[in-house]
């Protein structure tokens, strides 16, 4: 009996104490970083930094069917460019009539916030490491400010004043913290760009930020602020210090990539990191030997009629005939305009579902120059204004022939309604539209624009209702609804 | 009330009886050749035969036929194929049998009737000793005691080993052998008979002179006497103090369905077995006692012979002896951080001591799917599309007069081609779906020696999918041995490897359904597949043909797995028992994708993994009787487990295939951020212990205790404790109790704690992920953040209250258990939608509370007995799922762009959320009257302005119901006549509701197929406003109508899961072709399918894109029909 309880009590025990506790309850995780054993080195700031990007890679246009991307918001609504039958959803957002739980809504909120936080988070670790090379650790002090700068300022102009977040937060705080106002905003925007201004090299990687970029951003900024005198500062400094130019051939400056009036540009490469931009303005039944399916975003006939038969823009922009992916050779193309602004037919894949290569510019000279040439006309300088203008229309119908004097623009009506001309069709399908209609005031205007109905020809209206609340979008109720109640107020009109 | 033995002479009995098989186990089974003087029987009864060339089995057959010999023997020690010739005229037994046995090794005996055949003397000799001792001195013998011998079958003709023959009132008895047989010298003066066997009702027989019986066995239907799985252990049924189920394999391996889990629908009270995909190969979904967890599933812990943490879908039904749940905490507490989803346990056939048995097991059949019969014919089709293009252009601000086709003032998009109705047309449901053939067979050897049992099966399954391409596959084998080393030493050995092979098809149903009709389904000579644009420029986005896409998607799916355990135990001292155990589940998945649909996008990739799963066990438990009325059953253990995995995929670029010849992706290049490997890793210690009293079977105690380690938990939160207590009282025990009609009346109580620890194996930590960009065109990893760190994350508690009642009437015909439970879940691991400011959706806390009470009824009868026999068993479950805390946060919102979800203290957990519909705007002026949204037209939806402020805003969404069912029912009715048996098993589900969007693709957006019934009552003007109810539902306005209850419907069904029909054929006959036992047999599955009108879709659980239980639960976007699977099967034992 005592032999037995003895030797079960052996047994028993060995068994027990076999166990490793500490294997079992804290193993090291075999393929997960951590927070704990990341933000160590130059090497995980760098990474830090990249993902910055990354999210504004994605954000821009790397979803098919451009459901959601940067042109849904910045384009769709203005007067350029239009929803096709084929096109998916986002009607409301085309023709004004959002609601915060509208599809999409949360798209440039979420994907901008993201952004931000990856930048917060550098910013916040930025100190750790111990083994910079000289200038890297401001670089990447630079670039996550210059990031932060670019998304705040997105989402200001889109959404006016969003909750202002220049640190990691926690869950439980982040229900109560409410939207600042615009202005306060703006002076983050333009604390983070002076400071990115400071800290950027002259010279950085294609695809990440430069000084010149920084300087370029605030500039466009203070122009946003009507700070024209600061505006005009930066825009010299621009000009003078870095080594921007005009391209000579308009049609070469989107198609062709890292070319010297690109200022910052988000890169992409063929496949998966690809854009779908490319492809989404073109009809839907596709290209004639090169795509099977488009994403029929289509450019209007406000527009396209608009343009001088002598400006090169127009060819750069829309292509009026077109084949479908499904004709024959013998077949004549039909009268059907597209977007051709970012159609490179070498670049692209006839599979619809993978991206395209082609680089898409953030900041280029030519919106510089126009903007420029506003800002000296609002410092009351004229002429210097209406030169820099004219700089543009030389290049778009090489050669002067259609430069405007000074008896074309009587009075700043005049002005106005020429630069914002000029500027469609210098920055047609680029993100810069429904921005301009807004801080001009335009928009009130806009109760309808010309369409046109898909390979018919014939002249179609597309009827707005414009009210001085519709300048923002609607704050998505789904974030709404993420907040303590009535922490996030909802933007007038929509609520 | 019913007579017992009391409890001292109870136990003695099992203890006798337990001897008393072991010796006359080892008379008839391992030996045989007795000798007795000789008998007057076998010198008075003279035989005939006149047998040419036959078997010596068939000789001893005709002599059993022609007298009252009976024979005893043991198949492999005599060759009973041996062909002979015998002649005899009026012979005595040992003349004939002297011939039959020449040149043979074989030894006879006879005493009285009886005909012992062995191999040897000293078996004899050993047989005659243990007789001695159960039947008294030899000398005693021939005065007082006579023989009597018989055989025993249960109710399918089968022989049944092991039923203990005992003359009542004494301690007199034996147990029958492997073919069923007994012999027993018994007191003249003895006066009845008593047979019995565990699952089984005792038989009592008048003696009255017969010297041989042929005993039927009934089942036990509704049995205390049963043992039930508990969870590390078995105890009796009348002990049991906790809520639990047990349902027992008797035909279920018969049903025509491969998935164990489904094959179980309607069969346990309070345990929601759903088949929310019915594609072959695809698990049931099981909820037990209503939705807990929010965040971290609700699935209940598997337990299979011991090892927690299997799957029921690696098993196969064959293999399976029973299945237990455990309802309450009471009951699953021991399982810990675990317990918290319920408990269930599987217990597949072992061995038994006994000849062999071979058993096969094979049916064959189809099932056909359920389909829509509405669809639209080609002229249908062009009027209701022509009704739908001039409402969209009338929508749009044009002039409907416009003619449909061919004037330039109408956009191409807007116009409708004539024509198409002169072409081929496709009624693409049909044509992507078919009547699937399936077949299973089983073929299992059961049998052994006091000293080694076995048990070894395989199983083959192979099912064709309904939806055309796919297919399921299986291969399972099993082998159970089990060895008695020493006495008190036994090892017990498992193994379980299965294999599956499965397509996918890849696409969800409605994809495949949308397509346009007017599209040929015949394939071109060059390969490709006509499409919508090869007949009408305008056509749909989904331009691929449905075959297109299905032949040309390849996705297939194998796994291998074995579940292997060795355990041994160690009995030291009587009572006492220490097991220690090893076990492994060992799986590996391999997905190897490919498609090329139209030959244009080319995609590949191949993924492998593997977990192991390994746990070690080491349990002690205790029995111990006191004064014969204390009774203690203790348990202590110590449990470690470890679960790694690892998973590799290497992913081609798009398009980099070199060719489509060969689809694996060394033909293609690889993705590099795509692929990857990766490993992970979770550890659980658990120490646990158990005590069970019971006084006089009267009083029932028991108090668990569990304390669980895991790794998954936050480094300030590691250890979690689980303790439970239940009692009940049988007031049927007590002396007062006079109602004899109440044969069994116990009420039952419980209290206890279990987890939930559900989470992702490192969810604790601050985990980083690469997120990449692409600087001067290479391809660069970053890094972020992608969750917070949460050092105190914990388990879900759940914490239980059963009150349970069970009530047997007139001997227990009438069976009936009430339970009524409260379990509260709290500290919910539960994924908070959080502000995008800080840089996530989402985060996981243990935040809030969830409540689930219910009753549960299970009633079963034995409606009528004799020839006919009925048995009805049947449940009903009602639970209410209600949030209670969200962690002070008053509400929290999910959608997927269709519906809202809502959590909302006092509602059901994800109800569903938006917007009612009150009305439809007939005309302009109710479109002045009514509150709307800025984009309404007429023919909209008129929403519900619940606040009353003029205007449809966000504040205007209520609930509109839930996905949880309010009562799930289910009824077995068994029926047997004569050689006849029947099985119906029926499955209901009252109350809840199912978002089933699949109409939406059936009104012929995207020019895709119209279903008469979904258009004809739309509003289509003001002058054809349908039927008043049914809004416009025109293609640009569908988005009007997410978010409201357009698309809700009341889930509700009552289904006939299944009907078995079987006949046994005659012993007579089966035996004469050398089969013990055939049984053949119908099923059919799904024969009768009641759904409310409302709801228009091919399965009310149907759920399609989402996990049934993730956090977008209960959208139907076009799931897998349901099918009715008709079989033909044949059952054979040898």
């Amino acid at each position: 009996m005592f032999k037995n309880i003895f030797f079960f009590s052996l047994i028993f025990t060995a068994l027990v104490f076999t166990g490793c506790h500490e294997e079992l309850l804290f193993p090291e995780p075999p393929s997960n970083i951590t927070t704990a054993n990341f933000y160590k080195t130059a090497k995980d700031i760098d990474m830090g930094v990249i993902a910055i990007y990354g999210r504004l890679q994605y954000r821009k246009a790397r979803v098919q069917s451009m459901e959601n991307s940067d042109l849904t918001f910045m384009e769709l609504p203005g007067d350029n460019m239009y929803k096709g039958t084929w096109a998916r959803h986002y009607e409301h957002v085309d023709e004004w009539n959002c609601l915060p739980t509208s599809t999409g809504m949360d798209y440039m909120w979420t994907q901008s916030y993201s952004g931000i936080f990856y930048a917060n988070s550098v910013l916040e670790n930025i100190d750790n490491p111990v083994n910079y090379v000289a200038g890297e650790k401001e670089k990447y002090l630079g670039e996550a400010k210059f990031m932060r700068a670019l998304f705040y300022f997105d989402l200001v102009r889109l959404y006016g004043g969003v909750p202002r977040i220049d640190k990691t937060v926690s869950i439980a705080d982040s229900r109560k913290v409410g939207r600042a106002p615009e202005a306060d905003i703006y002076n983050l925007i333009v604390e983070d760009l002076k400071a990115a201004v400071d800290n950027l090299p002259a010279q950085n990687t294609p695809g990440r930020a430069s000084k010149g970029a920084a300087v370029a951003l605030l500039a466009k900024v203070y122009v946003y602020l009507k700070d024209w005198s600061n505006a005009k500062i930066y825009f010299e400094k621009l000009f003078s210090e870095f080594n921007f130019e005009l391209l000579p051939d308009v049609t070469n400056i989107l198609k062709t990539e890292d070319n010297k009036e690109l200022i910052f540009v988000v890169k992409y490469v063929d496949g998966t990191y690809g854009q779908f931009l490319s492809k989404e303005g073109l009809p839907y039944q596709g290209i004639f030997k090169v795509l099977k399916d488009g994403g029929n975003w289509c450019p209007s006939w406000d527009l396209l009629k608009r343009f001088d038969p002598e400006d090169t823009r127009k060819e750069a922009a829309i292509t009026e005939m077109w084949k479908s992916y499904a004709t024959k050779e013998a077949d004549e193309p039909i009268w059907n305009p597209w977007i051709n602004k970012w159609f490179v037919p070498e670049r692209m894949n006839v599979a619809t579902t993978v991206g395209c290569e082609l680089d898409i510019p953030v900041l280029r000279l030519g919106d510089m120059i126009l903007l420029y040439a506003e800002t000296l006309y609002e410092l009351n300088q004229t002429g210097p204004a209406l030169v820099q203008l004219n700089r543009i229309r030389e290049r778009a119908f090489n050669g002067s022939t259609h430069n405007y004097s000074d008896s074309d623009i009587p009075n700043k009506e005049a002005w106005l309604e020429k630069l914002h001309l000029e500027r469609r069709f210098e920055l047609c399908f680029e993100g810069e539209r429904w921005f301009d209609l807004v801080r001009s005031g335009l928009y009130l205007n806009l109760h309808e624009y010309e369409t046109y109905n898909d390979g018919q020809g014939v002249i179609l209206k597309r009827k707005l209702d414009p009210k001085p609340w519709k300048k923002y979008f609607p704050i998505p109720q789904s974030e709404i609804d993420q907040y303590d109640p009535g922490v996030l107020v909802q933007n007038e009109g929509y609520d | 009330m019913k007579k017992k033995q009391d409890k001292g002479d109870f136990m003695n009995n099992i203890l006798k009886t337990m001897r008393v098989m072991r010796i006359c186990l080892f008379l008839s089974v391992i030996s045989t050749s007795l000798v007795f003087s000789a008998s007057t029987y076998s010198q008075s009864t003279k035989l005939t035969l006149n047998l040419n060339d036959v078997t010596v089995k068939e000789v001893i057959q005709t002599i059993e036929d022609q007298s009252e010999f009976i024979f005893f023997y043991q198949d492999q020690q005599i060759d009973l194929t041996r062909r002979v010739s015998i002649r005899a005229n009026d012979k005595n037994i040992e003349e004939v049998l002297n011939k039959l046995f020449e040149g043979t090794k074989n030894i006879y005996a006879i005493s009285d009737r009886q005909v012992v055949v062995g191999l040897s003397r000293r078996q004899a000799e050993e047989a005659l000793a243990s007789l001695k001792r159960i039947t008294g001195p030899l000398e005693n013998l021939e005065l007082q005691q006579k023989s009597i011998s018989g055989s025993v079958t249960d109710s399918n003709g089968l022989p049944l080993p092991g039923v203990s023959v005992i003359v009542k009132g004494t301690s007199i008895g034996t147990v029958t052998g492997a073919d069923g047989k007994f012999l027993l010298f018994i007191p003249v003066t003895a006066e009845i008979l008593q047979f019995s066997f565990v699952g089984m009702y005792t038989q009592e027989v008048v003696i009255e002179g017969q010297t041989t019986f042929s005993i039927v066995m009934e089942e036990e239907t509704i049995g205390l006497d049963e043992v039930v799985a508990i969870g590390y252990g078995t105890m009796r049924r009348s002990s049991v103090t906790g809520a639990i189920s047990r349902v027992e394999n008797i035909t279920l391996d018969q049903v025509p369905i491969s998935s164990v889990g489904k094959s179980l629908q309607g069969r346990l009270a309070g345990v929601h077995i759903s088949n929310p995909n019915n594609s072959p190969g695809q698990p049931a979904h099981i909820i037990i006692r209503g939705r807990g967890s929010i965040s971290a599933g609700n699935d209940p812990l598997v337990v299979v012979d011991g090892f927690a943490g299997g799957s029921l879908e690696q098993l196969s039904m064959h293999d399976i002896e029973s299945i237990e749940v455990l309802k309450d905490a009471a009951a699953a507490a021991i399982y810990g951080s675990r317990g918290s989803g319920g408990v269930i346990i599987v217990t597949t056939r072992k061995g038994k001591t006994g000849a062999p048995q071979l058993n096969f097991n094979a049916y064959a059949g189809y099932s056909i799917p359920f389909m829509y019969d509405d669809w639209a014919g080609p002229d249908e089709w062009i009027y209701w599309q022509t009704k739908n293009m001039n409402r969209w252009f009338a929508n749009d601000g044009y002039d409907p007069s416009i003619p449909i086709f061919g004037d330039p003032r109408r956009p191409l998009a807007y116009q409708v081609n004539p024509a198409l109705a002169e072409g081929p047309w496709s009624n693409w449901a049909e044509k992507i779906t078919r009547l699937a053939p399936m077949q299973n067979y089983n073929l299992s050897a059961r049998g052994g020696t006091d000293n080694v049992q076995y048990y070894v099966s395989g199983t083959y399954n192979h099912e064709e999918g309904s939806l055309l391409t796919e297919y399921y596959k299986s291969y399972t084998f099993r082998a159970n041995i089990d060895v008695k080393v020493r006495e008190n030493i036994k090892l017990a050995a498992l193994l379980n490897p299965s294999f599956y092979d499965r397509r996918e098809a890849g696409h969800s149903m409605h994809d495949l359904y949308r397509h346009p009709p007017f599209v040929s389904s015949e394939q071109n000579p060059d390969g490709s597949w006509p499409q919508g644009r090869d007949y009408w420029a305008y056509s749909t986005m989904s331009s691929a043909s449905p075959l297109d896409r299905l032949y040309n998607t390849e996705y297939f799916r194998n796994g291998f797995s074995n579940l292997g355990e060795l355990s041994l135990s160690y009995e030291p001292i009587k009572g006492l028992i220490l097991k220690s155990s090893v076990s492994t589940n060992i799986s590996f998945a391999q997905q190897d994708n490919w498609s090329g649909v139209q030959k244009l996008t080319f995609d590949g990739s191949a993924v492998d993994s593997r977990g192991i799963n390994l746990l070690n066990e080491n349990i002690l438990t205790y029995h111990k009787t006191l004064k014969d009325v204390h009774e203690f059953n203790g348990l202590l253990g110590a449990s470690y487990q470890k679960s790694t995995s690892r998973s590799n995929q290497v992913v081609a670029i798009r398009n980099s295939f070199a060719n489509d010849i060969i689809h694996t992706v060394n033909n293609a290049q690889a993705h590099a951020t795509s692929s990857s490997s990766s490993k992970s890793l979770w550890g659980l210690v658990s120490y646990f212990g158990r005590i069970n009293y019971g006084y006089k079977e009267k009083y029932l105690l028991s108090a668990s205790y569990r304390t669980d380690g895991s790794s998954r938990f936050g480094k300030d939160n590691k250890w979690g404790v689980f303790p439970a207590l239940a009692g009940a009282w049988r007031i049927s025990e007590e002396g007062f109790w006079q109602l004899s009609a109440i044969n069994e009346l116990r009420l039952r109580a419980s209290y206890g704690v279990t987890g939930n620890m559900s989470i992702g194996n490192f969810a604790a930590l601050g985990n980083m992920g690469t997120f990449y960009y692409t600087p001067d065109d290479v391809l660069t990893a970053g890094m972020v953040q992608t969750s917070f760190e949460n050092r105190d994350l914990s388990w879900e508690t759940t914490h239980s209250y059963d009150y349970g009642i069970l009530l047997g009437l007139l001997d227990n015909r009438l069976l009936l258990n009430f339970d009524y439970y409260i379990k509260k879940t709290t500290n919910l691991l539960y994924t908070v939608s959080v502000p995008t400011i800080t840089g996530f959706s989402s985060a996981l806390d243990n935040i809030g509370e969830i409540e689930n009470k219910g009753f549960e009824i299970e009633l079963t009868t034995k409606n009528l007995t004799g020839k006919f026999t009925w048995n009805t068993s049947f449940n009903m479950a009602r639970n209410k799922n209600q949030v209670i805390d969200l962690g002070g946060i008053p509400e929290r919102i999910a959608t997927n762009e269709m519906i809202y979800w809502l959590l909302r203290p006092g509602e059901p957990m994800f109800s569903y959320y938006g917007y009612k519909i009150v009305g439809i705007f007939m005309n302009s002026g109710d479109l002045e009257k009514y509150p709307k949204l800025s984009v309404n037209k007429v023919g909209d939806p008129i929403f519900q302005d619940t606040n009353k402020d003029g205007e449809i805003t966000p504040d205007d969404r209520v609930v509109l119901g839930n996905y949880h069912p309010d009562y799930t029912m289910g009824m077995v009715n068994d029926f047997t006549w004569k050689r006849f048996d029947l099985n119906i098993t029926m499955q209901a589900s009252l109350g809840g509701e199912i978002q089933h969007m699949i109409q939406h693709y059936q009104m012929g957006r995207d020019n895709g197929g119209i279903r008469l019934s979904v258009v004809k009552n739309q509003f289509w003007s003001e002058d054809d406003p349908g039927d008043g109810k049914t809004p416009s539902l025109c293609r640009t306005r569908y988005q009007i109508y997410n978010y409201s209850d357009w698309y809700l419907a009341n889930a509700s069904f009552l289904a006939i899961r299944n009907i078995n029909l079987g006949y046994t054929l005659p012993i007579f006959i089966s035996q004469k072709v050398g089969i013990n036992n055939l049984r053949i047999y119908t099923s059919i599955t799904n024969p009768l399918v009641i759904t409310s009108k409302e709801f228009d879709g091919v399965n009310p659980e149907g759920m399609s894109r989402y996990d049934p239980d993730s956090a977008y639960p209960g959208i139907d976007r076009g799931s897998v029909p349901l099918t009715t699977n008709i079989s033909l099967g044949v059952n054979v034992t040898f």
